[in-house]
């Protein structure tokens, strides 16, 4: 069935990166053949309804995960709120509490720079709208190990700290209004 | 030399096992700490025998060591409604936070009791792997300005419970040295000893009828999790409280021994 020659996507955002998430995570379609990580950054106490939300907009399972959780085609993982998200080699989740990364927790670089380990030229990164220049430097280990990489097109970005920073670090595989980000997700088969 | 190597020597010449440790986060927080000081494995492993400072810096590091005020204050707001009917009226009760770090939810969870009036009936216990850390937890000082929030999860967890307490009940606020204080009734009241939870038994003979051990055990393989488990439940009363992180599981192996009861799971009688 997945005949895709990645195995998972990664994305990071923050201010503005709801709506495009929301959107991202409703185009999605159930049998959609690769597993989704979301690390964004959120206020420490905006935790009810968060993830219900995006879950109720997706055919997807939107789900915080538990530490050590296996990661799964079905599945998009969101950064449960105040703690770091991490891939471990085996394709699993760990998560933790240690300090925040440039004001962050989670922090986008960890969460991309773990799996750009993991899954290396098999990995897509997507950067989107943010205040923050965290995750640049994730993107770019993306793009280092061979992985596809997105940076949202700036002009069309809320805030455009996030993509602006990624593209002062890399050259990435594409520049993207959201539209043409769903595109090319709903594209991979 | 590798990270396998380097740390079953480590343990060999310092006495302290990280070799259990999840693979991703341990090799990261090594790296940074070759990185900051400029130096390799083996150089360091040269170093420890004589310097015993560099030695405790190094455990600090690995260990995480943060902590808040009320993390989570829904899981604070629901022990709180529960401790009363849980602990036994007649006799003291033991808790234990196990990996308490500066011991914020030691501090946390004796405000609870205070409010609820079972100052009388609990000893707490805050054990760490770190000393530096036990001796911040004792004098009970942490910085403000970066903690505002935790007055936040104060005021929440209060007003969960109708409660009006301020905060300065429990902290004194010192804006001039950026500081807050814990009160003198709580640190007299808090119990901190030093424990290596990877080799060390609890540091006290009491059965504990409290245990919290919140993300401690992300840190580790499921191995050592399942080692660590099987001491902690061995002092644990038949019916004990067990209380890990929000998303926190135990493993497969420890699922017929402490059963999920809501936020919390409870030993197995």
């Amino acid at each position: 069935m997945a005949t895709s020659q990645y195995k998972a996507i990664v994305i990071g955002g923050s201010a503005g990166s709801y709506a495009v998430v929301s959107k991202i995570v409703a185009a999605l379609p159930p049998d959609f053949p690769l597993p989704v990580i979301i690390c964004m950054h959120r206020l420490k106490h905006v935790r009810a309804g968060f993830v219900e939300a995006l879950n109720d907009k997706s055919q997807l399972n939107v789900i915080e995960p538990y530490d050590k959780q296996p990661v799964e085609r079905g599945n998009v993982y969101v950064a449960p709120a105040n703690y770091h998200l991490f891939v471990e080699y085996d394709a699993t989740l760990s998560l933790s509490i240690e300090e925040p990364h440039l004001f962050c927790r989670p922090a986008i670089d960890h969460t991309l720079s773990s799996a750009a380990k993991t899954w290396r030229d098999k990995l897509i990164g997507i950067i989107l709208t943010g205040a923050n220049k965290d995750g640049a430097q994730g993107l770019k280990d993306i793009a280092d190990r061979g992985g596809y990489t997105i940076v949202q097109d700036p002009a069309t970005a809320d805030v455009p700290t996030m993509p602006r920073a990624a593209l002062r670090l890399l050259q990435p595989s594409a520049t993207l209004p959201p539209q043409g980000i769903i595109d090319f997700l709903k594209s991979i088969r | 030399m590798d990270i396998k190597d380097f740390l079953k020597e480590f343990n060999r010449r310092c006495g302290f096992d990280f070799s259990d440790y999840s693979t991703n986060s341990i090799s990261r927080r090594l790296s940074k700490i070759c990185e900051e000081m400029g130096l390799s494995f083996e150089q360091i492993l040269n170093m420890v025998v004589a310097d015993k400072q560099l030695v405790q810096t190094i455990v600090e590091d690995i260990t995480v060591n943060t902590t808040e005020l009320f993390r989570d204050p829904s899981v604070w707001t629901a022990y709180a409604q529960l401790l009363p009917k849980h602990l036994p009226k007649q006799t003291m009760s033991t808790i234990w936070h196990i990996g308490c770090s500066k011991g914020l939810e030691v501090y946390s969870n004796l405000i609870i009791i205070n409010e609820l009036g079972l100052q009388d009936r609990c000893r707490v216990f805050g054990t760490d792997i770190n000393p530096t850390v036990l001796e911040n937890a004792q004098k009970g000082v942490y910085p403000y300005s970066f903690n505002k929030g935790y007055v936040d999860n104060f005021n929440t967890v209060m007003h969960s419970l109708n409660l009006n307490t301020p905060f300065e009940k429990y902290f004194s606020i010192d804006e001039q040295a950026d500081t807050m204080t814990v009160s003198p009734t709580l640190r007299q009241q808090a119990r901190f000893l030093p424990q290596d939870l990877v080799k060390d038994r609890a540091p006290f003979a009491y059965r504990v009828d409290v245990v919290f051990l919140r993300n401690v055990m992300i840190y580790f393989n499921e191995q050592l999790q399942n080692r660590v488990l099987s001491n902690v439940l061995e002092k644990m009363h038949d019916g004990a409280l067990f209380i890990m992180g929000k998303q926190e599981d135990i493993p497969q192996a420890m699922k017929s021994r402490l059963l999920r009861q809501g936020p919390f799971y409870k030993k197995f009688k």
